[in-house]
């Protein structure tokens, strides 16, 4: 444990004692001893959450904001008071001295140059994911960041969130056996347009419908889901097939509002992925069954559902369970063994935060304390590669052979 | 043409209506006024625990939290109705609102902790806009005024659609509803409110004309819950933190804005009459609770800058 580690450590737990008055220990946020200036690039929605979520962090400061769009840099001005207002990032890279790092939450298809120029002015870089919108863009961030020796995590937040982590260490140590499927769905009802003030700017705005640049449900959401799948699995893809049309939103839009991938993994179990822009039953989550169970996850709660033959764990005795029609699912709650005993079980369902928060405290524990980085730009650009080849099949309806040696190591 | 878009938050249903010529752009302009409306749900949920209300609960007793503008400024709000309503808005009625049961139905009614309530314990600072608890144990529920919060930040979005939008009505749970524009050919919007019965005087309908302007109602038994035996009103009376026992059956307010006619809709109906301190920009409703408030006010009269927008009727 280096000094920066140790202060931090010590800081966390020094603010866990200040906290003790409060009903819960559980939800505290992390606190600097030194201040640390950040800048975002890309304030739309995406990036306001982010900024958000960044507030909440003591000591830290969003120095400096940029956005293109006049309407949007205002609104993201009101959620940091003081921050500097840019519209190009390179004049903020240049004019952002005292910064230490950079969030990118432009669209996907500028992330590219935005990530490559910070990571040059030697700023940590975190990159909201999917990494880009070409494979070749993906591989330039992954070398940008090789080159740079700087931290750059990719967001996708699976790899910080508390209940992803605990499910994870489940299914590590065995707690549903062997893998035979993994299933996955984001169903939300939107036109995933947005409203232009300026009509020239109609096209830029609505990117994710642009099917010159979108990789469509499958890239932009499909990513993130692809991302829990190799985690969990600990494998890689080998070939996706894919079908999509639009079902809903006929205003003339080319990109599917409703898809369907499966994807094949090198030991042959398959992934069935689900993503509509019409119909919101269940939302989104993730879902890895095993031989001697099933975890589904959605973001900010988990489950465990135990195969009858699955042998009973000491600490089920005061398991909270839910009930969803005939199946019986265990809370899969953080720190459960110390709630228990407290009496406080209940209080720790669900996330004290939303995933977001984690996935940027792990980037400012990287930053700051040299914290191994939650998700490498390598592991980005191997869920974005799954994501940009998923939405190749969907659009060509062809199954789609991934080469191996996007996902080989270092 | 007319485009309605709808959603549930803040454990009611929202709903807009957009008026003009083009059905993508108003669907377009719908949405993401719903958008905000769903992100506020998430930032002000006392239901959810990763909301960032849920976040100042937890650690501004112990420091202070710093806030977005449109979250501090919803505070400052809180603390401007607070002081004019003779503290009878209070939104540091949170542990209250525990204690009773309304943040978890299957939860005991446990004795509820007064000395945590008072809005006087609730300190926000200017230059930093952060919000800090004198007191440790403290908690905010916003129930009374975030839906109109929701609303106006909604109405905005709706505003900035330059031209595509001629007229618009929002509404959360029919208890609070916001109007942009007129109708073609009329003054304003036309609300209908439904006056409960009260002692000697009948049921009665009273007819408002919105034209940018809102309009909220609160009835004593809007959103109760039953415990022991008990019907507890979700309108808490500050100093004994407790259910209010006094105020009115019912009290509406209309407003310039949506957050000030939810809060003021409260705070009149927990005082049962309009206080000194309120100012002409905001009419108020009031129906009385008790006979002998019913039999001296034999009629009831709006008071406020736009009393006259407001017609009472009797049910037939």
């Amino acid at each position: 444990m280096n000094e920066t580690t140790r202060r931090l450590f010590l800081q966390q737990a020094g603010g866990a004692a200040a906290l003790a008055l409060t009903p819960s220990l559980a939800g505290r946020t992390l606190v600097l001893d030194e201040p640390l200036q950040v800048a975002l690039v890309g304030a739309g929605r995406q990036g306001r959450a982010i900024l958000a979520e960044l507030q909440k962090i003591e000591g830290l400061k969003v120095a400096a904001i940029c956005d293109s769009d006049a309407s949007r840099l205002e609104s993201g001005a009101r959620r940091a008071p003081g921050a500097r207002t840019f519209a190009d990032h390179r004049e903020l890279l240049a004019q952002g001295e005292g910064l230490a790092a950079v969030i990118v939450a432009t669209p996907t298809h500028r992330h590219r140059q935005v990530v490559e120029d910070a990571l040059a002015a030697g700023r940590h870089v975190y990159c909201e994911a999917p990494l880009a919108s070409t494979i070749a863009d993906c591989q330039a961030i992954v070398a940008a960041a090789a080159r740079s020796g700087r931290v750059c995590q990719a967001g996708l937040h699976g790899r910080s969130n508390p209940i992803y982590k605990l499910a994870h260490s489940f299914v590590r140590s065995g707690a549903i056996r062997e893998v035979v499927a993994l299933r996955a769905q984001n169903h939300r009802k939107t036109s995933w347009r947005t409203p232009a003030s300026d009509p020239a700017r109609e096209r830029e705005v609505n990117w994710r419908l642009d099917p010159e640049v979108s990789i469509g449900l499958a890239g932009e959401c499909g990513t993130h889901q692809f991302d829990v799948a190799h985690w969990f699995h600990g494998k890689y893809p080998r070939r996706v097939r894919g079908a999509g049309a639009v079902r809903m939103h006929q205003d003339g839009r080319e990109l599917a509002d409703t898809v369907q991938c499966t994807i094949s993994f090198e030991d042959g179990v398959e992934l069935l992925y689900d993503a509509t822009l019409a119909n919101s039953f269940e939302g989104q989550y993730e879902q890895v069954a095993g031989t001697m169970g099933t975890i589904k996850l959605c973001g900010t709660a988990g489950w465990l559902f135990k195969e009858a033959d699955a042998v009973t764990q000491g600490w089920e005795v005061y398991a909270n369970r839910q009930q969803f029609h005939n199946e019986e699912g265990i809370t899969l709650i953080a720190d459960a063994t110390k709630l228990a005993a407290q009496g406080k079980l209940k209080e720790g369902i669900g996330l004290p935060h939303p995933p977001l928060y984690y996935a940027l405290e792990d980037f400012v524990k990287s930053v700051v304390a040299g914290a191994p980085v939650a998700c490498s730009a390598a592991e980005g650009m191997r869920a974005t590669a799954a994501g940009i080849l998923a939405d190749q099949a969907v659009r060509s309806g062809a199954t789609v052979e991934i080469d191996p040696s996007l996902f080989e190591e270092g | 043409m007319i485009v309605r878009r709808a959603t549930f938050a803040m454990g009611t249903r929202f709903e807009i209506a957009l008026a003009g010529e083009e059905e993508r752009a108003l669907g377009d302009v719908a949405e993401a006024a719903l958008a905000e409306i769903e992100e506020w749900d998430r930032k002000l949920s006392v239901f959810c625990r990763d909301s960032l209300l849920a976040h100042v609960n937890r650690t501004a007793g112990a420091r202070p939290v710093r806030l977005d503008e449109d979250t501090f400024e919803l505070l400052q709000a809180c603390l401007a109705v607070h002081r004019a309503s003779e503290g009878a808005f209070d939104v540091t009625v949170g542990p209250a609102m525990r204690a009773l049961g309304f943040h978890d139905a299957a939860a005991p009614l446990a004795p509820a902790a007064a000395c945590f309530i008072g809005s006087d314990g609730l300190l926000l600072d200017e230059e930093e806009r952060s919000v800090r608890f004198a007191r440790p144990g403290m908690a905010l529920d916003l129930g009374a005024i975030g839906k109109g919060h929701a609303l106006d930040l909604a109405a905005s979005v709706v505003r900035q659609a330059n031209g595509a939008v001629h007229a618009a009505l929002l509404h959360g749970g029919t208890s609070t509803v916001t109007s942009i524009g007129q109708p073609p050919g009329r003054e304003g919007f036309d609300v209908a409110v439904t006056l409960p019965a009260a002692g000697a005087l009948p049921e009665r309908r009273a007819r408002v004309t919105l034209s940018d302007e809102s309009l909220s109602v609160s009835g004593r038994f809007g959103r109760s819950i039953e415990k022991d035996g008990e019907r507890l009103s979700h309108v808490i009376d500050p100093t004994t933190a407790r259910p209010i026992a006094g105020g009115a059956l019912l009290a509406a307010a209309v407003a310039r804005s949506a957050r000030e006619s939810d809060a003021w809709s409260t705070a009149l109906l927990a005082l049962g009459r309009r206080p000194q301190g309120l100012g002409p920009d905001v009419t108020s409703l009031i129906v009385p609770l008790d006979q002998a408030g019913a039999a001296r006010a034999q009629k009831l009269r709006a008071a406020g800058g736009r009393a006259a927008a407001f017609h009472c009727w009797e049910c037939q």
